[in-house]
């Protein structure tokens, strides 16, 4: 994985990485100087050597195939950081560009399982690994091994970084749709490709659901019974209208008539358009329960509109 | 999987019309389909795993895993002697490259390595002619040269392509991995008839000693998920190969979890592998599972 090979050597121009925040109507733009998140020392540990840079098309030579993962997402570069202290583990720092907020939000969601430790905008420690993400950033912290003043350096970086990240980011808009009751916060996954739904919830060998980087998804589970609802908007009702088309023929001809259907393990599968979104639950015990979780969605849908209106 | 063209939806699975076991791989289990069908087997598969073979402080005994691959080539090769099995395997004339995996979570054991360069040798192979590498092998001269590969490697779970077993220890024949990166690793198989490689794998020996059942996304190996299995699968068919190890994996998964947790992502290119690249059998019903040793805990 990290280190294999140093591709490009981080300079001065290759370090701003353009933020987007949007704050109520108001859009602000600021330049981040990426080292500048890095504090000179942490606990005695400093960075060792320049820091290593991969963009889109280098991301293989430092992570190989898992460098898929990011190139889901808008990922534009990640920088790697050696923190080194003499007789310490040596600590590897990685921030990712992930080109906006909602992807730096995405890429956090996509392997998120452990419980959050209160760093940046989201965060969680994992297996020796503590992620979070801010802005547009997706930061790992990871030592060597594990001692008793590593963990803590480590998690002292996080810490640090994330106050040197000057703004905070939108999470996607998506998710304010999804219903609370029942929700499995751990289980919400953001993303935009085919490739990821598969990933999270294998559906079809082809894209059924005309999934791209020109649409936003989110999948999240519910309990009880672990029903899986997805959303997808798209960019206007008519592509989504073309989408739920195609999905009902490719997965659930069955159901066209009537937005939902048994199948082949007993679980029911329910479809729906809203605007430019669609809405489908997988999973069901049963058709109410399908239909329940359609609903919801429509009366979060509704809700949101409301607000949206009344600029609440 | 009829027909390779064809959209394949996770209601083909459930179905039980297609591949048992990527339905496995995915937590699909069709209903009223035993994956154990009595068809008649194709290929053999040895699982041999001993107690012994990691100590209370985490080392490989060295002495115990040549014993446990000597038993698993006997046993595959109907032999008593492991050197006559061997060269069945390969033959004096053979250059012999090791394929080894050194990803440093969880390398090939360096013991493993030895017990099997110490067979090649005995069938009298000459050191020289023989070499154990990774990463290097389209710059290894004995590798560029081989007549003979064999494959050792751990399995344990990959964040691109579900699993990484024998299919995937083979990616570094290529200058360009990420040339096989697309639809989660679908097609590793192909690697299988390239050039350098077709027709040359004697042996496959996937490692379980203390694999790694479950991670996610690129920062993936958590001690957490990891246990000691102690165990081995040796055969000559590396599709075969993986296919146990999946369902392996699949019955720790449920165990641990105490619930279906279907591989992210599914370990598609094990099936794809039989399917579309023809280099191997992954219907678990056409494998034959010999299964020696340490029962506990076999999940298979």
């Amino acid at each position: 994985m990290a280190g294999l090979s140093l591709i490009r050597t981080f300079t001065a121009a290759s370090l701003a990485a353009t933020i987007l925040t949007c704050a109520t109507s108001e859009v602000h733009q600021e330049t981040i100087d990426m080292r500048k998140l890095v504090p000179d020392q942490i606990s005695g540990w400093k960075a060792r050597d320049a820091a290593e840079v991969y963009d889109r098309q280098t991301i293989f030579d430092y992570i190989d195939g898992a460098g898929e993962i990011y190139l889901m997402y808008d990922f534009r570069k990640v920088m790697v950081f050696r923190l080194v202290k003499a007789t310490e583990p040596t600590i590897l720092l990685e921030i990712f560009d992930m080109g906006s907020p909602e992807d730096a939000y995405g890429i956090f969601s996509h392997a998120r399982e452990g419980e959050e430790q209160g760093i940046g905008q989201g965060s969680e420690y994992r297996g020796g690994v503590l992620c979070f993400w801010k802005a547009n950033f997706f930061v790992c912290i990871t030592s060597e091994r594990e001692t008793p003043s590593s963990k803590k350096a480590v998690v002292d970086l996080a810490r640090k970084i994330a106050e040197n990240i000057p703004v905070s980011g939108a999470v996607p808009k998506l998710l304010d749709y999804l219903p609370e009751d029942g929700l499995l916060d751990k289980s919400v996954r953001y993303f935009h490709k085919h490739t990821s739904l598969n990933y999270h919830y294998f559906l079809s060998s082809e894209n059924i659901l005309g999934l791209g980087r020109h649409t936003e998804a989110v999948l999240a589970r519910y309990e009880p019974g672990g029903r899986y609802l997805l959303l997808v908007r798209y960019q206007n009702e008519e592509e989504a209208k073309e989408a739920l088309d195609g999905f009902f023929s490719a997965y659930i001809p069955e159901g066209k008539r009537s937005g939902a259907a048994q199948i082949d393990n007993g679980k029911w599968v329910a479809a729906k358009l809203e605007g430019a979104l669609v809405v489908v639950v997988f999973d069901a015990s049963t058709k109410a329960d399908a239909q329940d979780l359609t609903k919801a969605t429509q009366t979060k849908l509704s809700e949101s509109s409301s607000r949206e209106r009344t600029g609440l | 999987m009829k027909d390779q063209n064809k959209t394949i939806t996770r209601r083909d699975f459930l179905r039980g019309t297609t591949c048992a076991t990527l339905a496995f791989a995915m937590g699909l289990y069709p209903e009223g389909k035993e994956v154990a069908e009595l068809t008649p087997p194709k290929t053999r598969v040895v699982l041999i795993r001993n107690p012994a073979a990691i100590d209370a402080k985490g080392r490989v005994n060295g002495e115990v895993i040549q014993r446990m691959l000597d038993k698993a080539v006997t046993s595959l090769l109907d032999k008593k002697d492991p050197v006559e099995a061997w060269k069945l395997l390969v033959g004096p004339k053979d250059v012999v490259g090791i394929k080894s995996n050194v990803w440093s979570p969880l390398p090939t054991p360096k013991e493993l390595e030895q017990a099997i360069k110490k067979r090649v040798m005995d069938v009298g192979i000459p050191e020289k002619k023989i070499d154990i590498d990774d990463r290097g092998v389209l710059h290894n001269r004995i590798f560029l040269n081989a007549t003979a590969l064999i494959n050792a490697r751990p399995l344990r779970t990959h964040g691109w392509s579900g699993v990484g077993g024998c299919l995937k220890n083979y990616i570094m024949f290529v200058s360009r991995p990420p040339q096989y990166h697309g639809n989660s690793c679908a097609d590793l198989g192909a690697l299988w008839n390239l050039p350098l490689v077709k027709g040359k794998t004697r042996l496959n020996v996937l490692v379980l000693l203390k694999p790694l059942f479950h991670g996610v996304g690129y920062h993936h190996f958590d001690p957490t998920y990891t246990w000691e299995y102690k165990g081995l699968l040796v055969g000559t068919d590396p599709v075969a190969l993986d296919a146990v190890g999946l369902r392996i994996f699949e019955a720790k998964r449920l165990d641990y979890f105490g619930e279906e947790r279907p591989l992210k992502p599914p370990a598609h290119h094990i099936v794809f592998a039989d399917t579309k690249h023809k280099v191997g059998t992954s219907d678990l019903r056409r494998i034959e599972l010999i299964k020696l040793g340490w029962k506990e805990g076999i999940l298979i």
